[in-house]
């Protein structure tokens, strides 16, 4: 009931959630204190002591009463404190495929001293601890499901502690926009990608590949190191690309046609397969999807581009 | 970037943490432990054997209706071993304790530790119940200490805190809280309890004196080093023989026992007045009987209570806590020259068929004296000063003759035999005598000039009426034995006690001085902390300057101020140390020293390191060399070597701040 009703004023408090600019630090202002079910327990506690110090007149026990309450008001401070002065910078938050866990990352810097048993979590979910140590910087890194493909944002997140007795949840909220990608489950049932070759019209058109020297060009960033023109380089040419023609038999094309599948997502799914295939057989291959066409290529960042392409095909919702 | 440390889940139920839990239980319960049944502290001690098995061996819990079935079983045996049905004090702190041990078997989750902690305080409680002195005072802080540490390791994650981890936060704590506390015990409104009505044994064992008076009582009440009362006297002490303190007066006599009368009714004193009153404050510890103890003879009953027409004052309510009140007393009286015909028949009452060798020894002496009560007094005190021997141990007395055994056969006793059996002679003899039981002397502590009366100080005397003086005190022990009267029972028999005895071997009076000191420091606890009730309040706060009407909504204010002030006391205390640093101090002072070479040219490149820009100084400016290599030294020791003590980054601060360039 509690809980709620925190939930509800601080939805109130923090109406609008603007993704703010890293670093967050933690300022006085934006700190929430409340006690916990446990310091509730705790008043109850007291006021059963208090009446017992009375109607016994024990003067021990009115002393034991006041310790223990003030020690309560001192702990609202100490776990205040404990959160106090933070600074949050966003993490990495590496893509996934749907139906494993994304993972948004927070790291997290005391200016003083070790803060103990602080939490990062995302409304209803599972908190993740640690002890933030003043000599580092610490990574919170959060699993969130991610059951569909598309861009899965992150949201506003609570960082909050209760150390060090539990009696008070001390908490703040942050949302640095942080979003994961989450490729499409990748279909293990559809097979090897398909090799027929359905470019012979376009025979004599080079299409890149790496089999075959064709030219020098401008270096794109993602251009794997063993494509880099090293010897131009050091006859102070800048950074080139050597370009390779791939030969029209090895040339493989993932098509939207040949995946077959009732709907379009089986048919992602299929090709996110053969992507992953084709990447893991060494050979290079390029993307047809409506709308869409990745030329031929390979390596990490081709096989990513063209994930994020099937993430992203059909422009999802946000989740 | 780094991470230092890997994402943990919530706090758990660590080993350690639950082996603190279980010491801090055992730690609280330990006190109670010479009181509680024999099969309570077996339990106990297994209850937490078994729980800490279950932790250690990773063992299963046992099932809820095990746990049922032992609630039951402790709850039957807990009202048989007190034959009760009621809850007492010490019947129902056992089934709290063993409750609170078999509540540590359901204890697997956070929540559930958390109660067993607040469980704790009450256990803590409890002890209170049996005691409020110094020592157990601090025993129960540290329980509470224990028990915080337990509660912030609970609340750790990841790494199971160490001891110091666990000590030192709980420590601070409650070394924070102390001045809040402190504020709300003078200050929050105190209410009269009990709120409902206590159990029968509440008060138990407590010691002092009783209603009755037999051959023997007195004596086993002497044994105690005990406090009975404290007395602060406001100007001079009166002379240590006048220190009669009077408690119930003794009519009823049975040829044994004498008994306190339900005869005395309330009544205005009403005596003549010789001398200049004595003015005294006295603090009686708690004995639960209604009497209280005054000199003879009271100028007037203090608030709440009244006094009797036998000079007793009567409490209305009973003494079950410490209370203080302050009287006049003139030592130097006369009082009841009229003595009403049933009174005198009442205190001419004998037994006639009981003690007969002595009611024969008071006929013969009014015989022989024609009735003269003085001379028949005398003649009663040359009686015990010849034969008489003062005595803590006296022989055993029969039960149907006791005075007659002990005036004509065994002839050596205590106070309780001198006064019963002359009460009895002047009754023989046509005297109306009673009873009077209290306190005799006291025991000046001369650090704070007050007057310490033990139960050890405990006396019975006699009191006679003799036409045209009223009722006189007359007190046989002061025949046999005067020394008792002026110099304390210490004086008469020795020193009783392993403690009197040291302190009787101590030559230069160290152990006597520690003794007033510890009394001193007793007497203070008892007065300010145990004694401070809803007088003491006022009285403290009327002191303070609060006014002397204060009522509670004052002393709210006053309260919700102060906590203010404090907790924002605190709050910056905390502030100011942890203002972000503005940089490693070290590092501060050695840009200061760069700041100063580069003022006399030598500007430091972005890229030089402390060691190079020393080297291309002490080339351009070989003077500088000998102090210019010290600080850049003691920089890097600072900086990259072992760290730096406070001293030696004041030492750095020092030769940068003398260290002169231009």
């Amino acid at each position: 009931m509690f809980a709620n009703f925190r939930q509800s004023v601080s939805d109130w408090i923090f109406r609008a959630t603007v993704p703010e600019a890293p670093p967050v630090t933690l300022s006085q202002r934006r700190i929430f204190i409340l006690p916990t079910r446990q310091g509730y327990y705790f008043a109850f506690t007291l006021l059963l002591l208090l009446m017992a110090s009375i109607n016994y007149t024990l003067s021990l026990g009115f002393l034991l009463t006041f310790l223990l309450a003030a020690m309560g008001s001192v702990a609202m401070l100490h776990t205040w404190r404990n959160l106090a002065h933070l600074r949050l910078r966003p993490g990495p938050c590496p893509p996934v495929f749907a139906g494993e866990a994304a993972h948004f990352g927070v790291t997290v810097e005391t200016p003083s001293r070790t803060r103990f048993a602080v939490a990062v979590r995302r409304r209803g979910e599972e908190p993740v601890f640690a002890d933030i140590d003043a000599s580092n910087v610490t990574m919170l890194s959060m699993p969130v499901p991610a059951p569909r493909r598309g861009r899965l944002a992150c949201g506003r997140m609570e960082i909050f502690t209760r150390y060090p007795v539990g009696l008070f949840h001390a908490w703040s909220y942050f949302d640095f926009g942080l979003t994961v990608i989450v490729y499409p489950r990748p279909d293990t049932a559809a097979g090897p990608p398909p090799t027929h070759s359905r470019n012979e019209s376009e025979e004599g058109i080079p299409i890149p590949g790496d089999d075959e020297f064709n030219m020098l060009r401008p270096y794109h960033a993602g251009d794997p190191p063993r494509q880099i023109a090293w010897k131009a380089l050091a006859r102070e040419q800048g950074l080139l690309s050597k370009e390779f023609n791939a030969t029209a038999s090895s040339e493989l094309w993932l098509d939207w046609n040949d995946a077959r599948g009732a709907d379009p997502e089986a048919r992602l799914s299929a090709l996110t397969h053969w992507v992953m295939e084709a990447e893991r057989l060494g050979q290079g291959y390029g993307l047809r999807i409506p709308g869409m066409t990745l030329p031929q290529g390979r390596g990490e960042a081709h096989r990513a581009r063209c994930l994020e392409a099937l993430a992203l095909f059909g422009d999802p919702k946000p989740q | 970037m780094s991470a230092a440390s890997l994402p943990y889940g919530g706090p758990s139920l660590d080993v350690r943490n639950v082996f603190w839990l279980l010491a801090s239980m055992a730690f609280v319960v330990a006190p109670h432990l010479e009181r509680t049944p024999a099969w309570a502290t077996i339990f106990c001690a297994t209850m937490l054997a078994w729980r800490a098995w279950i932790a250690w061996a990773a063992q299963r819990f046992p099932s809820h209706w095990i746990i049922k079935l032992l609630t039951v079983g402790v709850t039957v045996a807990t009202l048989y071993s007190y034959r009760t049905f009621v809850i007492g004090r010490d019947a129902g702190v056992t089934l709290l304790i063993v409750m609170a041990s078999m509540k540590l078997l359901e204890m697997r989750t956070q929540r559930e530790v958390v109660l067993s902690i607040y469980l704790g305080f009450f256990l803590v409680l409890t002890n209170f119940l049996y005691s409020q002195s110094i020592p157990l005072g601090i025993y129960l802080l540290f329980s509470v200490w224990f028990f915080v540490a337990t509660l912030v390791g609970f609340h750790r994650v990841g790494r199971t805190p160490t001891m110091r981890e666990r000590l030192v936060p709980a420590g601070l704590l409650l070394l924070q809280a102390l001045p809040l506390m402190a504020v709300f015990f003078m200050l929050f409104p105190r209410i009269q309890g009990p709120l409902w009505a206590l159990p029968q044994d509440a008060r138990a064992g407590v010691t002092g004196l009783s209603d009755s008076m037999t051959p023997g009582n007195i004596s086993q009440l002497i044994q105690s080093e005990g406090i009975a009362f404290r007395v602060r006297f406001e100007d001079r002490i009166p002379p240590y023989q006048t220190l009669y303190w009077r408690g119930p007066v003794m009519w009823n006599f049975d040829g044994r026992t004498w008994k306190a009368s339900e005869f005395s009714r309330a009544a205005t004193l009403e005596y003549s007045k010789a001398e200049k009153p004595v003015r005294y404050a006295v603090t009686l510890e708690p004995h639960g009987k209604h009497w209280l103890f005054a000199l003879d003879v009271p100028a007037t009953a203090p608030p709440g209570s009244s006094a009797r027409d036998d000079l007793q004052l009567r409490s209305v309510r009973p003494v079950d806590q410490t209370v203080r009140y302050e009287l006049t007393s003139y030592l130097d009286y006369q009082y009841g020259e009229k003595l009403a015909g049933i009174l005198r028949r009442f205190a001419l009452s004998l037994d006639e068929d009981r003690n007969p060798r002595a009611i024969a020894l008071g006929r013969q002496w009014r015989d022989e004296l024609g009735g003269n009560a003085t001379a028949i007094v005398n003649r009663a005190f040359q009686f015990y000063n010849r034969e008489f021997t003062y005595t803590l141990e006296p022989p055993m007395l029969g039960e149907r003759d006791p005075y007659d055994e002990f005036l004509f056969e065994t002839k050596r006793g205590f106070c309780e035999h001198y006064a019963g059996s002359f009460a009895l002679l002047m009754r023989a003899a046509g005297i109306p005598a009673r009873v009077v039981t209290g306190y005799q002397g006291g025991d000046i502590n001369p650090l704070n000039n007050e007057l310490i009366v033990r139960q050890a100080d405990a006396h019975a005397w006699t009191e006679v009426w003799i036409e045209n003086r009223g009722w006189v005190r007359t007190d046989p022990t002061a025949a046999v034995s005067p020394l008792r009267v002026e110099g304390g029972v210490n004086a008469a028999l020795g020193p009783i006690g392993a403690m009197n005895s040291l302190i009787a071997a101590d030559k230069f009076g160290v152990l006597s001085r520690l003794r007033y000191a510890w009394q001193f420091a007793n007497s203070s606890w008892e007065q300010w902390v145990v004694g401070y009730n809803v007088e003491r309040q006022r009285q403290f706060l009327t002191q303070l300057g609060l006014g002397l009407n204060i009522d509670w909504r004052t002393m709210a204010l006053w309260l919700i101020g102060l906590t203010f002030l404090i907790g924002g006391a605190i709050s910056l205390g905390l502030l100011v140390r942890d203002r972000p640093r503005r940089g490693e101090p070290s590092l501060v002072a050695w840009k200061r020293f760069c700041a100063k070479l580069a003022a006399a040219g030598l500007v430091r490149a972005p890229n030089e390191g402390p060691l190079d820009y020393l080297a291309r100084v002490t080339k351009a400016r070989p003077e500088l060399e000998p102090d210019a290599s010290e600080i850049t030294r003691r920089y890097i020791d600072a900086r990259y070597g072992s760290g730096a003590t406070a001293n030696e980054i004041r030492e750095l601060r020092r030769r940068v701040r003398a260290f002169k360039a231009a």
